[in-house]
């Protein structure tokens, strides 16, 4: 039509340029790939002379604290009392739960929960506490709650300050990202074994552990919020007077309460996840429990504690993440409530009291233990529902033959190809392609880092090994994005669906990956695709999730400027919501990378071999050079990926009320 | 205290980040009314918990610790030398379940007094590093077992090629295709569990010059799962796997004859140079103590030195237990009790 035609000849040159030279720089690649011959020619491989020599040298490190771990001042002065603080703070709230019994925690949970949500959220964590009592893992539940009380608790004492930090001081942020992405993607599997020769077995080092995994969504979010705050409410702050303190904590913290709590919501989440590995170094508790499952490949028995893991974390979640909705203030037993106790202080001690005597109640009536008539076992019927699909689903399923045959599908046609094709080429090819990517999102700079990074890989030797990851990992990206912005955008635009998907979402993120992963293996054969298929479950969650919070966050005056424009909702989403929710959703496909990123090492444990096998191996011989070498390598992947992605987030539009970064 | 610093400001705070500090304001509020109020509330606390003897409570006067790592056996031992040390010797005992490689840390400072069952062969630079070197850590002699690595085949395997019986069985390409996944080609595939076990298979492989591929299954539960799927589909198998272990009674896998373990082999293992070439070597499953442990408790140090299993007396423990160490306490028990004999000449 005609003015389709008008409009489309001056765009030509733009769309010349978008397209031409990428395709142009993919000719030259490919030509330079057939001329230098690919693997197995002198030009292809990485040189000798590039070495870091990390191995040796970390080894060296490793073997000096090993020996000196008793002796010197920094263990003696600095990681023992840390380790000793830590432990006796984790038996103090254990003591407590303990001493309270189920009554007094449950009644403790309503309190929290009604003073920050309301009722709903007070009756949503009574009755996930109580589940996990009904599953048969009171005790247990309490163990493993004492430690997570702790662990989020640090992490929310050193992330929110440094998140706050990152949010208004863009240098910060940018040398804190850095840190953040290596304690994101780095799996505490890693980290582990160092840890314990540092604080100990036990709780301190579970602690430790937990903390360095879960502090990154408090920074990352907090400072994310504050970067969101709109201009508008800032320029009034100021132009009332606010001093850049009261500026902070009056206009700017409480704006950013979303993204916020969106960060608490995910330090559980990541916490609570890191239970398993806490139990390889004593922490005990439920992670012990699915260990046991594990032991003996009983999959009904490692599942029935992995979701009394998934109950306690939705119950700390949901009373401390509950959006107050004023039911205090409206409910008839609220404002009676109010009149009584009218100071907040009354209320609380009002509380505690209550909660004192619900303890000693149930101590007088004997009621110490949860009640054995209320225990229900699933494990059973778990293991009927494994056997029946492992008996139905392997094979035999009409079209597509079963998960055998998809299995060897994606093998054989997707993920090999593609390792091959990344392994074949030239090894300084791939770093200037990785650069001209670089270049392209984000300018010079980015692109110099990104091929540093590339050099980098090169020079600890981990060369055809990454290419084997990165080959894993940008297939397990494009599987999750493709999933997880879908199901994002239907979750931002009804709040029924987001509903009922927060807690797969949660479960998805707390149940230890191994006790999915068995049938998994079981379906689809040891290997790369079991792996593939761990990623996109376990970095589902947070592209799905902030997805949602960004076309939320669309300010309310925009979108209804769209629709009296007269926008259908089609056009207010394509148009409006979905391109000013652009940057959210990067974040969100920035952060599906970091935790694709991190499964590297879970998938290295069901078959998918290269970097994180490497890594894993080098830990577990104490050869922790080769760990650390395997490590960094999966380090330096994420932060070329986490760049790039980052550099197309801040080029998406911003919403014109907004501040931004 | 730190704690009541911070929840003094989580009270003042609105905001969501005051939530938790809030949550705990409330814990250290409730510690603090509850040490004068809730005394009587406590003692039936203890003894409640089930295995998780890592639960955060105070050490009470001559405690030991002993590590229990994640298989039946490890379980068995140290459920029955609790039971020991508790009725015989009055020596109160934590059990803590943790990994072998961590063991080895909490045996160096002190969090574990000991560890009753270790399999050597994994263990050549930690007996080095905390027994020769540092003198951490000591050796309480064998625990009785003698375990064995070896290459497995299964029953589908061995009806595929019964030359599969032996390692020459494997150098004929056409034959080894027949073990070969999607993952591997055109070799076959030779499987092993966790990666952090013992493992010469590589070096076996190329020196040997077997048309296989090294593929790490990376951990017991999927070594086994992928045992049950070769058995479910009839599929050939070839992997590395042991004894004693319960996959045994459930699975018929048959040992492959690898080239008999010879002094120079032993040599090359133990020089790393990549030449290994043989069967593995038995493994005299052995004890290990903090070496503190003397001193603290005399008694209970000498009676861990001395108490000595034979594989059918720890699997008769482990086997009543189903292998769980939650279940272990009732069967350690009814061993100790219906064997007296046994456990007199240990304190003796």
């Amino acid at each position: 039509m005609a003015v389709v035609q008008r409009t489309a000849r001056p765009v030509m040159p733009q769309v010349w340029r978008r397209y031409a030279v990428p395709t142009g720089i993919a000719l030259a690649a490919l030509v330079l790939i057939v001329v230098t011959g690919g693997k197995g020619t002198k030009l292809a491989e990485v040189p000798t002379w590039l070495d870091a020599h990390v191995k040796p040298r970390v080894d060296v490190i490793n073997k000096w604290a090993v020996k000196n771990n008793q002796k010197h001042w920094i263990f003696t002065g600095v990681f023992d009392p840390i380790a000793s603080a830590l432990k006796g703070i984790n038996s103090a709230v254990y003591w407590i739960l303990r001493t309270l019994r189920w009554p007094g925690v449950l009644g403790l949970t309503a309190a929290i929960g009604w003073k920050t949500g309301g009722r709903r959220a007070a009756l949503v964590g009574v009755l996930t506490m109580a589940a996990c009592g009904v599953l048969g893992f009171w005790n247990d539940t309490m163990v493993s709650l004492s430690l997570m009380i702790v662990a989020v608790f640090v992490s929310l004492l050193i992330g929110l300050p440094l998140g706050i930090w990152a949010g208004l001081n863009d240098r910060a942020n940018r040398w804190l990202r850095t840190f953040l992405d290596t304690a994101q993607v780095m799996p505490a599997y890693v980290y582990l074994l160092p840890i314990v020769v540092l604080f100990g077995i036990g709780n301190a080092g579970a602690v430790v552990a937990t903390v360095i995994f879960a502090v990154a969504p408090a920074v990352r979010l907090t400072s994310h919020g504050l970067r969101n705050v709109p201009i508008v409410a800032t320029e009034v702050g100021t132009s009332f007077g606010c001093t850049p303190k009261q500026l902070l904590r009056k206009v700017q913290l409480p704006m950013a309460r979303r993204s916020m709590l969106l960060g608490l919501n995910q330090v559980i989440m990541m916490a609570f996840g890191i239970l398993v590995i806490a139990a390889y170094v004593g922490a005990g508790g439920l992670g012990a429990l699915v260990l046991h499952g594990l032991q003996n490949v009983d999959v009904g028995k490692a599942f029935a504690p992995g979701l009394a893991m998934v109950f306690a974390a939705v119950a700390l979640d949901r009373i401390t993440t509950g959006e107050r909705r004023r039911a205090i203030h409206t409910s008839p037993l609220g404002i009676r409530l109010q009149k009584i106790l009218p100071t907040s202080l009354a209320r609380i001690v009002a509380a505690l009291a209550a909660v004192v005597v619900l303890a000693v109640l149930a101590k007088m009536l004997g009621a110490s233990t949860f009640p054995k008539p209320l225990q229900v076992s699933i494990s059973k019927p778990i293991n009927v529902v494994v056997k029946w699909v492992n008996n139905h689903v392997r094979k035999g399923v009409p079209v597509i033959g079963g998960t055998g045959a998809i299995n060897d599908f994606l093998v054989l046609k997707l993920l090999t190809p593609l390792r091959d094709a990344f392994q074949y080429t030239a090894w300084w090819l791939v770093v200037l392609l990785v650069g001209a990517v670089g270049w392209k999102s984000g300018g010079r700079r980015l692109g110099v880092l990104c091929a540093a990074c590339m050099v980098g890989i090169a020079a600890l030797r981990t060369w055809d090994l990454a290419m084997d990851t990165l080959s894993q990992v940008l297939v397990a990206v494009v599987i999750s994005v493709l999933l997880a912005v879908p199901i994002g955008i239907l979750a931002g635009r009804s709040d029924r669906f987001e509903r009922i998907l927060r807690p797969i979402l949660d479960a998805t993120q707390v149940m230890p990956p191994f006790v999915y992963l068995v049938p998994v293996v079981f379906l689809f054969d040891v290997g790369r695709v079991p792996g593939v298929i761990a990623s996109v479950i376990y970095a589902l969650p947070p592209g799905i999730r902030l997805t949602s919070l960004g076309l939320r966050e669309v300010s309310h005056s925009v979108r209804e400027a769209a629709v009296s424009f007269g926008a259908t909702p089609r056009q207010e989403l394509m148009k409006v919501q979905l391109p000013l929710a652009l940057r959210s959703v990067m974040l969100g496909i920035n952060q599906t990378i970091l935790m694709v990123l991190s499964m590297v090492i879970v998938a290295a444990l069901i078959g998918a071999g290269a970097l994180g096998l490497e890594t894993v191996y080098g830990l577990t011989k104490k050869e922790i050079g080769r760990g650390v070498a395997g490590g960094v390598s999966i380090v330096l992947l994420a932060i070329v990926l986490d760049r790039i992605t980052q550099a197309w987030g801040s080029r998406q539009p911003l919403d014109p009320t907004h501040r931004g970064a | 205290m730190p704690l009541q610093r911070v929840s003094n400001k989580g009270e003042s705070m609105k905001n969501t980040s005051g939530r938790l500090l809030l949550a705990g304001t409330m814990i250290a509020g409730l510690a603090a009314c509850g040490s004068s109020a809730t005394k009587t509330v406590t003692t039936a606390a203890a003894g409640a918990a089930t295995t998780t003897a890592a639960a955060p409570a105070a050490a009470k006067a001559g405690e030991i610790t002993i590590a229990v790592n994640p298989w039946g056996g490890s379980a068995a031992n140290a459920y029955i030398a609790k039971y020991v040390l508790e009725t015989k010797l009055n020596t109160p005992v934590k059990l803590v379940e943790l990994d072998e490689n961590a063991s080895w840390i909490g045996l160096d400072k002190g969090d574990i007094d000991a560890n009753l069952e270790i399999w050597p062969s994994g263990h050549g630079a930690d007996v080095k590093t905390y027994i020769d070197e540092k003198k951490t850590v000591v050796n309480l002699g064998l625990l009785g077992p003698t375990g064995k690595i070896a290459w497995y085949v299964n029953a589908a395997a061995l009806s595929a090629n019964a030359g599969f019986s032996t390692w020459e069985g494997f150098k004929d390409p056409a034959a080894s295709k027949k073990l070969g996944t999607a993952e591997t080609g055109d070799l076959g595939r030779f499987l092993m569990g966790d990666p952090s076990y013992v493992s010469y298979d590589e070096q076996i492989i190329a020196n040997l010059k077997l048309p296989l591929k090294y593929t790490v299954a990376g951990s017991e539960a999927t070594l086994i799962t992928a045992i049950d799927k070769a058995e479910a589909d009839k599929q050939p198998l070839l992997l590395q796997f042991w004894s004693p272990h319960w996959e045994h009674a459930k699975v018929k896998l048959t040992e492959v004859k690898l080239p008999a373990v010879t002094p120079e082999c032993l040599a090359s293992a133990d020089a790393k140079d990549g030449k290994y070439a043989c069967d593995y070597a038995p493994d005299p499953l052995f004890k290990a103590a903090n070496a503190k442990l003397a001193t603290k408790n005399a008694k209970a140090f000498a009676f861990l030195s001395k108490m000595k299993l034979t594989t059918d007396q720890q699997n008769a423990v482990a086997g009543e237990a189903g292998g769980d160490a939650a279940a272990m306490t009732a069967p350690a028990k009814k061993w100790v009790d219906a064997n007296p004999d046994i456990v007199k000449a240990w304190l003796a």
